[in-house]
């Protein structure tokens, strides 16, 4: 008979395995109410912080704009446009925007992504629920280059695009996230602390 | 009648945020067991289950069969627990010492089961990871191959050989008391 297989073991063998897989099977009891609390605080707690982000961007952006900033955005723009024609993966790494105005201390990143034919193009990601509702990208007046500026809490997130509401993309311009989670491909980035610089 | 995991999910996604909660209470006591057996330490494994729910949370919409909530959560909290697993060396930790036992199992059990526990405990933390996390999801979890296969990445005969290699080397720790590390 052999020895050592998983299901045809000595007997005496088996017998202690299937107590200890016993002894390990008696249900662990977590403090619930302590715990959902805390998955609950946190699971809540993003979406608002993002949600109040975001409108307070609409609020404030438009006042507060340095002329450097401005120089920057134009100056990506431009980069931007004139590298629509050229191979995709060369235009679009997301970048902070470091002279851009900055919300509650949330460094402001800009994604930019070039789809021509795409109607639509979402930007999803771990700061915004994966929902591909909540950050559209926005086509420039050609139509083909897409960008979007969130704020986004320092550290390191996952993202990808949403194309015509159907299609996971990553970016082709930003590192893949190896390792992570899910199936769909993703791309990493790291938003550095601001107070940290 | 509870609602299916399938149900809880698509009222989350409506934006009733607080139905999660029902997710948490449904899977917190069962992953909990399995987070403290791969890391050893309770600190570590609630934070590992903790951070396996919010993520599941923050990527609900790619959960792309919600009526198996439950296997595609335990596929974060491996990853998860793999990943806390990596910083440190288990063999610096505690392993389900008796105490966290004591406090995490019923009190009825007798106090000279505590040593058995410990035993236990020992042998699964010599373990490579692989083989600790393959051995509780078929023999503690009873998982079929293919459902470990769905949530490891790894495929069916790794897992079986991996498996069979943890089913030795624990028979042997605990009828021959050898405690030589592995690999």
């Amino acid at each position: 008979m052999p020895r050592s297989d998983e299901i045809d073991a000595a007997q005496g063998g088996e017998d202690v395995l299937e107590q200890a897989a016993e002894e390990l099977r008696r249900p662990l009891r977590v403090d619930a109410a302590l715990f959902d609390a805390r998955v609950m605080d946190e699971v809540l707690r993003p979406r608002h912080r993002v949600r109040d982000a975001v409108r307070s961007l609409a609020r404030k952006r438009s006042v507060s704009v340095s002329p450097i900033g401005a120089l920057a955005a134009a100056c990506l723009f431009a980069v931007v446009v004139s590298g629509a024609v050229m191979a995709i993966e060369r235009v679009h790494a997301p970048e902070l925007a470091r002279r851009a105005p900055q919300l509650a201390g949330e460094p402001i990143v800009r994604f930019g992504f070039v789809a021509p034919r795409a109607s639509s193009v979402a930007l999803v990601g771990d700061f915004n629920d994966w929902d591909p509702k909540a950050t559209p990208l926005r086509a420039n007046a050609a139509g083909g280059v897409w960008s979007v500026d969130v704020p986004i809490r320092p550290g390191r997130h996952i993202y990808a695009f949403v194309v015509d509401g159907k299609t996971w993309r990553p970016d082709p311009a930003a590192p893949p996230a190896y390792g992570e989670d899910f199936g769909e491909p993703n791309s990493a980035l790291t938003v550095a602390d601001p107070g940290a610089q | 009648m509870e609602p299916s995991d399938a149900a809880l999910v698509a009222t989350v996604l409506k934006g009733d945020s607080e139905a999660y909660a029902q997710l948490v209470d449904r899977y917190r006591d069962r992953y909990a067991r399995f987070a403290l057996q791969m890391l050893g330490n309770r600190e570590d494994a609630e934070d590992a289950l903790q951070d396996a729910f919010v993520r599941a949370y923050r990527s609900l919409r790619r959960c792309s069969e919600p009526e198996r909530f439950g296997s595609w959560l335990l596929a974060i909290l491996a990853n998860r627990c793999r990943t806390a697993g990596g910083r440190r060396t288990l063999r610096e930790r505690r392993f389900v010492s008796a105490e966290d036992r004591h406090h995490a199992i019923a009190l009825d059990h007798p106090s000279d089961a505590s040593a058995w526990r410990e035993e236990i405990g020992k042998a699964l933390s010599r373990l490579d990871a692989d083989q600790r996390e393959a051995f509780l999801l078929k023999h503690v979890e009873g998982l079929e191959y293919e459902e470990m296969a769905a949530i490891t990445g790894a495929g069916v005969s790794a897992l079986k050989m991996r498996v069979k290699r943890a089913c030795d080397r624990m028979r042997r720790m605990l009828t021959e008391g050898d405690d030589a590390p592995v690999g």
